[in-house]
């Protein structure tokens, strides 16, 4: 990073925002419809069907029922608080995807800390999941906040533990040069080395995202919609948003640690990038309609009884291999 | 510039003074912590126009990701209702001993810092991280560990407030 800050790089940074919302944008309605095709697929039926070809406009017209909808604030809710929290969930996103290395090229803003800067404006997400919870004035959206904290602050732990073992290993903290360290071939990549750290990432950062099946804050069956019941429109399409926006994310920082990047056997590029990220996030929808949801317990148990201790020892094993 | 560089620590300057107003004037508990997140936002802000990025995302990460979400949920249990005995006016003398105890530190702070001050660079220079760890690791190992020894008398003292109430 560099102190002269310059109209150019200003410009620079603005710009690249403005990409990564069009790229979230367009990323959440064909998501949608992956994940809805997906879920038909494995459920043995055709899913969104009727509206285009093979249904593929149904995330359009979901989009513009979810903007036409009126917005409603529940009586005696804190109007403040309510309304800062939608906004406060999806805004933060924007910036985690700035850092993250797409091709050899193209990078928003290569900064040194890029690994630092996601995992901080990363924690944006529970406090706005809190608000709204708190904020709606509802006991679903309030028992929804606290399981998301409960989690989320559980979780959060073992993916730092992970991310670290990493860092340790390539020596920086910079997402570029992490991937520089990597080779093309799938031998060279770090999931080779760091497997368990791999698989503790993934765990917790299904657990981070609320993905099911560690979505007990939006427990449907349960907690209505759990943080997010008393948004209509674009209230909970902000929140909606940003729920794939993290996948993206979680996704692209998981690539960029362990699948060596926008690396690959032959022709290095944005397409390799985004070929191992939609990977992983149709693991994570395969996941989700697998598994059924745990139980509160279960998840804590899992947390604390296994990923914690195996990324600690991971984190011990990574350092003393290091000091050989 | 100069001129972006004043701006932005006016920017960041209003966000941490109406956070503390927010924090400590709110009725609503939760109200008061948003001010909070508010002005370790703002002191961010500070840390980066100071060239201490590292610095400034630690206290996101910690402050704003980990203490807030945890004094939220003491919040959440405590059951802070907007209409509760905050929202009562505070008496007068309470008020002054708040401002007083509240500008207290300054006043000690603010002579010393006129008397001797440091001289101040154009451009600061970023630490490289390495560096950072070394100083603390090597340096100033003392302080560093008492810090951490701060943390645990605290805990152990929590954990002995909560033993005490539980006898009776």
């Amino acid at each position: 990073m560099n102190a002269t800050i310059s109209f150019d790089s200003v410009l620079h940074v603005v710009l690249a925002l403005v990409g990564v919302a069009v790229f979230v944008g367009l990323n959440g309605l064909l998501l949608v419809y992956a994940e809805r095709k997906v879920a038909g697929f494995i459920q043995r039926r055709p899913g969104p069907y009727e509206v285009g070809p093979q249904g593929i406009l149904q995330a359009v017209a979901d989009a513009l029922k979810l903007i036409g909808k009126q917005l409603v604030r529940p009586d005696r809710a804190d109007p403040l608080l309510f309304w800062m929290a939608p906004v406060l969930a999806f805004f933060p996103v924007l910036l985690l995807f700035l850092p993250i290395p797409f091709s050899p090229l193209l990078t928003g803003w290569d900064v040194n800390l890029g690994l630092l800067l996601i995992l901080a404006f990363a924690g944006f997400n529970v406090l706005a999941l809190l608000l709204a919870g708190w904020g709606s004035n509802n006991k679903y959206g309030l028992l929804g906040a606290a399981r998301a904290v409960a989690q989320s602050v559980a979780y959060e732990i073992p993916l730092l533990l992970a991310v670290l073992a990493i860092a340790f290993q390539e020596g920086t903290l910079s997402l570029t040069a992490i991937v520089g360290g990597q080779g093309g071939m799938p031998w060279q990549w770090n999931i080779v080395v760091q497997p368990l750290a791999f698989l503790i990432f993934f765990v917790s950062a299904l657990g981070e995202t609320n993905r099911a099946p560690f979505d007990l804050p939006e427990a449907e069956s349960e907690l209505t919609a759990g943080f997010h019941t008393e948004y209509s429109g674009m209230g909970f399409g902000m929140f909606f948003l940003a729920e794939y926006a993290n996948m993206i994310v979680a996704c692209s920082v998981c690539t960029v640690l362990f699948l060596g990047g926008w690396k690959g056997p032959f022709l290095d590029g944005a397409w390799w990038f985004l070929a191992k990220v939609y990977g992983l996030l149709l693991s994570m929808m395969w996941f989700r309609w697998t598994y059924p949801r745990v139980r509160f317990d279960q998840l804590l148990n899992l947390n604390w009884r296994w990923l914690l201790p195996l990324g600690v020892l991971n984190l011990l094993a990574t350092a003393f291999v290091m000091k050989l | 510039m100069e001129t972006p560089a004043i701006l932005a620590f006016g920017f960041y300057f209003l966000v941490i003074v109406v956070g503390c107003f927010m924090a400590v004037g709110c009725a609503s508990l939760v109200r008061a912590l948003v001010g909070l997140v508010a002005t370790l936002l703002g002191v961010a802000g500070m840390y980066l126009l100071l060239n201490a990025p590292f610095m400034a995302f630690m206290q996101i990460l910690i402050y704003v990701g980990a203490i807030c979400v945890l004094i939220f949920f003491a919040l959440m249990l405590a059951r802070a209702d907007a209409d509760g005995d905050e929202a009562d006016p505070a008496p007068a003398a309470r008020t002054f001993k708040g401002v007083l105890a509240a500008m207290l530190p300054g006043a000690l702070l603010a002579p010393i810092l006129m008397l001797h001050p440091t001289a101040s660079k154009m451009i600061p220079a970023e630490v490289p991280l390495a560096e950072l760890g070394r100083r603390l690791m090597e340096d100033y190992v003392l302080p560093f560990e008492l810090i951490s020894m701060v943390l645990l008398i605290s805990m152990a003292g929590a954990v002995l407030l909560v033993w005490e109430r539980r006898d009776k």
